[in-house]
């Protein structure tokens, strides 16, 4: 039973992870570098949602704020200091994107200090569906973060700017040749992206707390599943980030949770060797 | 013609005087040097000028009172930036400069294991407050004292307590630290003592959310739940053990569960009946009171007690050795809390029945200043609160 309570868990926490990995997968789709600075972004992200939430904007409003905020800052990092390198290789844009990460989580530091701040919202006691335990909000979280993945795979499949976007990270210059401006769907993707990376810190600081290491915490989760399902690939993303929840949460029954931090290097690391192209390959969708 | 004869002891006894004497005139003029050596900016900012301050009023009262050993004593006060490059530097200066006997008041424990090997090769005697297991297990050959519990005791005590509210099944909950085996080894040791069986879980205080890790712990049905983290994983675990809907008591050191915590949380509900406790000051004894006036604070922390403690022992240690060296406040530190000497609560009192003769037993203001032979205070105050309404209200301070 406890076991069936563990991949319940890992389910809750493998949604919440897949909005992330989601941003973090289209972005290396499109841009073709991983932006590790989502680690900051997502902190930024967190709390521009809290400051929205505090000033009394309801969910769907502290959402969007926190999506914008974080788009915005993804924009003009990738703009400033990742794509100026991205000539010189992918490795130089990813360093540089450590830096920026580590800028953005200093800054939140500097505006908000190190103290954890949890979002006000009311704790609830769990709800038992037969044996097994569900917390009321995290379904409610969980249920937001369905409905953006959804509107997510909506826009990409059926709407012009998602299909350009597909074009353009399936293959560039075809893509381009057809009309579409490679700089605009860069754009695109590093602001729809990082909003994503902004909206998942949200989702993950809602039911605990938030501080400026908040995205640092996820990095190697949000990696792990990104690199699991195949970098670059959105449904690789959800898998990656349900099989790597569950897993988190199972290994704390095997070997203690202190040794959650193994479970995203050992897949990453079972991954490169097994499988280099991730589980579901490197199709963008 | 009348023949002065001197005898050879005479002869020895008046060459002794001859000798001596310009060094005890000398000394007579010379003020004794001690030093303070807080934390008046960096981390420990809040805590140094304080601690220096109070530390500065008892000497004040002691030269007001004729001195020690008839001799003056002087206070240096250096600012250790919360930083060990610079406390080297401050301590460099007391020593080879300032020539102190003593050092007190060393505030981080990476700047009192920075400053204590200068301390004990000049022979320079040290007061600690650090908490720092490793640090009273350096070779400092009897040079250094320290006044804030070790985790062994403060673990220690925890366990007691557990045990005084009637648990038989406690479980630790814990992230990886410095001192995650030792608490579980001490706890091990304790509770079984009292009849409780006592189980843990080390984990990951990077995780955002401990569901698995609370379904683990309410496996084995425990009737109190030990809190060990941090503020920022506290928060989480607690939130999570109310999800759960547990019923048994839930404990943590007050460090992590403040004000703060409760703050974020935001629904008392969640945190109501949760124990916190922390080494306290020996509040309402008249030490305490003591401290209070010296420090000129209505409510003295820990450290500016402590230290109040030390100057008071280093002052005391002098007068019971007849000399002003860090060797003599070695070898007589712990003869200022004999027990069955006179209860003392100040040096003034102290010197004062040493030098008619008699012994004391200081009574401090962070609790009874006995060291075992590493330089580790044995017992000290805790205090114990309890989360109502939102608010922490004192259980005891014991």
């Amino acid at each position: 039973m406890i076991i069936l309570q563990a991949l319940v868990n890992g389910i809750v926490s493998g949604t919440l992870l897949a909005v992330p990995a989601i941003g973090f997968t289209a972005m290396f789709a499109v841009l073709r570098f991983p932006n590790f600075s989502v680690s900051g972004v997502a902190t930024l992200g967190a709390f521009a949602g809290y400051l929205a939430y505090g000033a009394g904007l309801q969910m769907a409003g502290s959402l969007a704020a926190a999506f914008a905020v974080a788009g915005i800052a993804g924009l003009a990092f990738d703009k400033v200091a990742h794509l100026p390198l991205i000539k010189q290789g992918a490795l130089p844009a990813a360093i540089a994107s450590i830096a920026t990460g580590l800028i953005l989580e200093n800054v939140v530091r500097l505006g908000f200090g190190n103290e954890p701040r949890g979002y006000d919202r009311p704790i609830a006691r769990d709800v038992f569906i037969g044996d097994i335990r569900v917390s009321p909000q995290q379904v409610e979280t969980m249920g937001l973060a369905l409905l953006l993945m959804l509107l997510v795979f909506t826009a990409l499949a059926f709407t012009r700017i998602g299909k350009a976007m597909r074009a353009s990270a399936d293959n560039p210059e075809l893509a381009a040749l057809k009309g579409i401006r490679p700089e605009r769907i860069a754009m695109l993707a590093s602001f729809v992206g990082m909003g994503l990376v902004g909206v998942g810190g949200m989702l993950l600081g809602l039911d605990s707390s938030i501080d400026p290491l908040t995205g640092t915490r996820i990095l190697l989760s949000l990696f792990a599943a990104a690199v699991l399902g195949g970098l670059g690939s959105v449904p690789g993303a959800v898998l990656g980030a349900f099989l790597i929840g569950m897993a988190e949460e199972l290994s704390v029954l095997v070997v203690g949770s202190q040794y959650r931090a193994a479970v995203g290097f050992v897949a990453i690391l079972l991954v490169l060797t097994l499988r280099p192209r991730g589980l579901l390959g490197e199709r963008a969708y | 013609m009348t023949t002065i004869r001197i005898g050879r002891r005479a002869a020895l006894a008046a060459g002794v005087a001859a000798l001596a004497s310009p060094a005890v005139v000398r000394a007579q003029a010379d003020p004794i040097k001690l030093a303070t050596l807080t934390p008046l900016t960096g981390a420990g900012g809040p805590y140094g000028p304080v601690m220096a301050k109070a530390a500065a009023s008892v000497v004040e009262e002691v030269n007001k009172a004729g001195g020690v050993l008839g001799r003056r004593v002087v206070l240096v006060s250096e600012d250790d930036q919360t930083n060990p490059e610079a406390a080297v530097r401050a301590a460099r200066k007391l020593i080879d400069v300032d020539k102190v006997s003593a050092i007190m008041g060393t505030w981080a424990s990476s700047v009192t294991t920075a400053v204590a090997p200068l301390c004990w090769e000049s022979k320079t005697f040290l007061c600690t407050v650090s908490g720092a297991d490793s640090i009273t297990l350096l070779p400092h050959q009897g040079f250094l004292i320290r006044t804030q519990p070790n985790s062994k005791l403060q673990v220690t005590r925890v366990g007691e307590f557990i045990l005084s509210l009637g648990a038989k099944k406690a479980f630790t909950m814990i992230p990886q630290t410095p001192f995650t085996q030792s608490t579980f080894d001490i706890l091990n040791q304790v509770l079984p003592k009292g009849g409780c069986t006592h189980q843990s879980l080390i984990y990951d205080d990077k995780k955002t959310t401990y569901r698995t890790e609370v379904d683990q712990a309410l496996r084995t049905s425990p009737d109190v739940i030990l809190a060990n983290g941090y503020t920022p994983d506290t928060v989480v675990l607690l939130k999570d053990l109310y999800r759960a809907g547990f019923k048994g008591k839930v404990l943590g050191f007050a460090y992590s569960i403040n004000q703060k915590l409760v703050d974020q949380v935001g629904q008392p509900e969640v945190v109501e009946g949760v124990y916190t406790f922390a080494p306290s000051p020996a509040e309402g004894s008249s030490a305490f009171e003591k401290a209070k006036a010296a420090s000129g604070s209505a409510n003295p922390d820990p450290y500016t007690c402590q230290v109040y403690d030390h100057i008071n022992l280093v002052l005391m240690a002098m007068a019971n050795g007849k000399a002003a060296t860090g060797e003599a406040i070695k070898e007589n530190i712990r003869k200022a809390t004999v027990s069955g000497g006179k209860i003392v609560d100040n040096a003034v009192d102290g010197i004062k029945e040493i030098m008619a003769g008699g012994k004391v037993d200081y009574a401090g203001a962070s609790g009874p200043c006995d060291f075992d032979e590493k330089g580790d205070i044995l017992d000290c105050k805790f205090r114990y609160d309890q989360i109502k309404a939102g608010k922490f209200t004192l259980v005891k301070i014991a």
